[in-house]
């Protein structure tokens, strides 16, 4: 049984006992899937205590509509999709302050002395940058990468023909290489996982 | 810059998507969890909403519906025959007031397409995630 498989099968024993009526058993839920969901909303919103804030509400709705979850797909993407709709309508009452995308700083290139620190922020500009982008094409950027680039689990979370999404993707590609040119020439050694398709979240 | 293959179609990675695949995890605060569960048990020991009070307004809905259609009943039945013997005279107007008249509604026309033509690309512009 292979690790997603086991992780499945504990999911689906817990959410029995919850409708069993086993409150205690929603903790085995939250305490798998907190990571993943904190980190979502991070990218959604980049405030590591909003972060938390809407991985909450996001759990909050998955308990109440447990029982609405119709086992056709597995509870891994069920809850993506569930918290990817939370965060959208909570960014949308109280959105995140940003920068217009033409506005968003271009890194510099790091001095030596401080290439570390200056490397981290310039990606972290680049990453803040995601935000600046209009919403049809950052949901697909935040879910694509969230999802290590497995095109097909972030299609499912929103809910969207792959085609679709690859689309946006390679749209929201070009706006953030237009507006990071010399990124494109730079070099690095860093191994990116290869693109996924069709694989179960 | 790399290319890697997916399904027989290439993809060109570059320096962008290697800082935005590269995202060091947040850890969750040792609070999350307590304080989730804590308020999924706020929400089961909750009481249950109050339902609607069904039997009580049903029958007021029957009353209110029966008083309209009774009314809509009435006034068919007086209305139309006096619609009839309306005499729809248009008023005299000298041509000094109905020329400015006239031109006041094609004003009032063109703003209103104007406003609807707004209306409509907001909408449009909305949902497509521009605004």
């Amino acid at each position: 049984m292979s690790a997603t498989e086991a992780l499945a099968g504990l999911d689906l024993a817990d959410v029995d006992r919850v409708l069993a009526g086993d409150l205690a058993a929603f903790e085995g839920i939250v305490r798998r899937w907190q990571g993943p969901l904190i980190n979502m909303a991070w990218r959604y919103c980049r405030d590591r205590g909003r972060a938390e804030e809407m991985a909450q509400e996001a759990f909050l709705r998955a308990w109440r509509g447990l029982a609405h979850w119709r086992r056709k797909s597995s509870f891994s993407t069920w809850l993506f999709a569930l918290a990817s709709n939370v965060f959208r309508s909570e960014l949308k009452r109280f959105p995140t302050e940003t920068l217009p995308l033409d506005a968003a700083p271009e890194p510099s290139r790091p001095a030596a002395q401080h290439s570390d620190l200056a490397t981290r922020m310039s990606h972290e500009a680049v990453r803040r940058a995601v935000l600046a982008l209009p919403l049809r094409y950052r949901e697909p950027v935040i879910l694509f990468y969230f999802h290590e680039t497995d095109v097909a689990a972030a299609a499912r979370t929103m809910g969207l023909p792959e085609g679709t999404l690859k689309a946006r993707l390679s749209r929201a590609r070009t706006l953030l290489r237009q507006r990071f040119p010399h990124l494109e020439v730079e070099h690095t050694g860093m191994e990116l996982p290869a693109l996924k398709s069709g694989k179960e979240a | 810059m790399n290319r890697i293959s997916n399904d027989s179609e290439e993809m060109e990675l570059s320096r962008i998507d290697h800082i935005l695949a590269s995202e060091e995890p947040l850890i969750p605060s040792s609070g999350f969890l307590a304080s989730v569960m804590e308020r999924v048990h706020e929400e089961a020991t909750a009481p249950p909403p109050i339902p609607f009070p069904w039997k009580r307004t049903v029958p007021g809905m029957v009353l209110a519906a029966g008083v309209f259609g009774w009314g809509a009943f009435e006034l068919v039945r007086y209305g139309l025959p006096a619609v009839g013997s309306i005499a729809l005279t248009p008023p005299h107007l000298s041509a000094a007031v109905a020329r400015p008249l006239e031109q006041v509604g094609w004003v009032a026309l063109a703003l209103g397409a104007s406003l609807l033509s707004w209306l409509l690309s907001r909408r449009l512009a909305g949902r497509g995630g521009l605004l």
